[in-house]
């Protein structure tokens, strides 16, 4: 009989590689036809939704009535998309009326807004010849960026003045949403708005960028039949516990690398720096990259935990982070690591641009796309992010002091368009060659260029190069 | 070789050079699925842009269109009408 170590030593290596890329922390529990039989029957459905809910317990506060929505969502298919609608509009403003200062306010507000949507997808399904017919998003974002200077110069003394800001950061909380459904109005088949309004902020928890796009979106991954929802929702599953796997490892790796290792965080590095009283070189290079490490952690919690909500109801949804770390070109990076905010800046501002200009000149085409997305786009989504920095600076000084994030805009798609713009080759022989190379030097240049991905208005960029400087035990 | 054939050949080689060698069929989802990226959906644009004279700034862009070989395949018998 053949002993562990012959047999290992017998096995070619592609067959440990394979067995390597086909391991799993958490089973693919969606291609076992014993489980997803199983998760068609009304008593797997209820176990899948029991498990599920548990999971959100530990993960977010409004745990019931987001399982509960979960629930009716999944027992009543059928009305899938019209359900999406009434629970959006129960989390929207029945679930959080307790906690309103003002409730009728607040929710004067958001029907206000809401309003304005409907309107505007009227205007651009009923006139698709017109200006705005033909540029919705356009006219949305102009409108958008008139109604902040008109908050701006808004007298301050006035009883409206608090009035004005409020609509225009709830009006900001929409707009992106707003443009999907715009964007939606000329697909065919679109939905009518009753059923937009479901992916206005829908109930599953949605940051300022759309999780996930918009309505025509949710039409195209929407589970089709039984055995869709079934696989669906067992990797909607799969996704909430690998978000809180990652969720322990993320508490644990902090408390290891700032209270065991007593590695300073990155803005306490920073700090030191600003104070003149920088840390060692070494030090600042384990800050940096912990923070960049951390940072990839906390966004892969908050995006699986929603997407793995979406699923459960029923949208077989993309993952918003997918290793990162394997990219191998700085674009890859990009469409790794935030994927539905890189969708966002695709569809609002690299399709426009390189659909419309620079047709017979392709290089220019195509960096000239990626600048109006990675650079222009990137820098006014967060510019208009924090409208609190406008509304005390004013208009010009916030961005003046938005300098940093600015040059942080204009390296990145430059980065992007480069990368976009190398020719395509067939990846190099061997294992260092074609995997380590080029992640790692794909994960140094955002690790480094996270130094500048800074939206405060805090400190000048000057600041910024010190602590770059400081890396390599330079003084500027 | 007829489009569809071309079509076909075509997404076959973006797949490859991004190390994907699963076979496609021709309704599989490309784009949606996530076995392509929006990077890709531009090269898909250019060539039909060039090989079929797609104009999609009239069209309207919309990445189902070129979801598929089944789709991009209807979209250019729409077009050619």
């Amino acid at each position: 009989m053949s002993s562990p170590a012959e047999v290992t030593a017998a096995m070619p290596p592609v067959a440990w590689q394979q067995r390597l890329a086909n391991f799993r922390i958490i089973p693919r529990i969606e291609t076992y036809p014993v489980l997803t039989k199983f998760a068609k029957t009304a008593v797997g459905k209820l176990l899948i939704l029991a498990l599920f809910a548990l999971g959100l317990r530990f993960a977010m506060k409004d745990w019931i009535p987001l399982s509960l929505g979960l629930a009716v969502i999944t027992f009543v298919p059928v009305q899938r998309r019209i359900l999406l609608t009434i629970l959006t509009l129960l989390f929207t403003f029945a679930v959080p009326w307790a906690n309103w200062l003002h409730p009728l306010y607040s929710s004067a507000l958001l029907v206000f807004v809401i309003a304005i949507g409907a309107m505007l997808f009227w205007i651009v399904s009923a006139l698709p010849r017109s200006f705005i017919g033909r540029h919705p998003v356009f006219v949305l974002l102009s409108g958008y960026s008139l109604l902040i200077v008109f908050a701006v110069y808004f007298p301050n003394d006035t009883p409206r003045y608090l009035t004005v800001w409020e609509f225009t950061a709830t009006f900001g909380a929409y707009l992106w949403f707003i443009g999907y459904s715009l964007l939606d109005c000329r697909a065919v088949g679109r939905d009518d708005f009753a059923l937009q309004l479901g992916s206005y902020r829908p109930f599953w928890g949605s940051p300022t960028t759309p999780f996930v796009k918009g309505s025509g979106y949710l039409r195209r991954i929407e589970a089709k039949d039984a055995d869709q929802l079934a696989v669906t929702q067992l990797k909607g599953l799969k996704l909430l516990a690998w978000s809180l796997l990652i969720g322990l490892f993320s508490k644990y790796f902090s408390i290891g690398v700032h209270v065991y290792l007593a590695v300073p965080t990155f803005a306490d590095a920073f700090l030191h720096s600003v104070n003149r009283a920088p840390y060692p070189w070494y030090t600042c290079w384990t800050s940096l990259i912990t923070g960049f490490l951390g940072d990839i952690l906390a966004i892969s919690i908050v995006g699986h935990r929603i997407v793995a909500c979406v699923r459960m109801a029923g949208f077989n949804a993309l993952r918003n982070t997918y290793r990162p770390l394997s990219s191998r070109t700085i674009a890859e990076f990009w469409n790794r690591y935030y994927f539905y905010f890189k969708e966002l800046m695709v569809d609002f501002f690299f399709y426009p641009v390189f659909l419309n200009y620079f047709k017979t000149h392709k290089k220019l085409r195509m960096a000239a796309a990626t600048f109006a997305a990675a650079g222009f786009g990137n820098a006014f989504y967060h510019y208009i992010f924090n409208l609190s920095y406008i509304s005390q600076l004013g208009l010009w000084p916030s961005l003046a002091a938005y300098h940093v994030y600015i040059f942080y805009c204009v390296v990145l798609a430059t980065a992007i368009c480069i990368s976009q713009l190398r020719k395509r080759q067939p990846p190099p022989e061997g294992f260092f060659r074609r995997h380590v190379v080029p992640t790692f030097c794909v994960a140094l240049f955002y690790c480094v260029l996270n130094i500048f991905d800074y939206t405060e208005r805090t400190y000048p960029i000057s600041e910024h190069f010190r602590f770059l400087a400081h890396l390599f035990n330079l003084t500027i | 070789m007829d489009h569809r054939e071309e079509i076909r050949k075509y997404l076959k080689e973006l797949l490859l050079q991004k190390g994907d060698k699963q076979p496609i069929s021709d309704d599989a989802s490309l784009l949606l699925s996530g076995r392509l990226a929006s990077v890709d959906a531009v090269e898909i644009v250019v060539f039909l842009e060039e090989k079929f004279g797609v104009n999609f700034a009239e069209l309207g862009f919309d990445q189902e269109l070129i979801d598929s070989v089944d789709a991009i395949d209807s979209l250019i018998q729409t077009v050619k009408k």
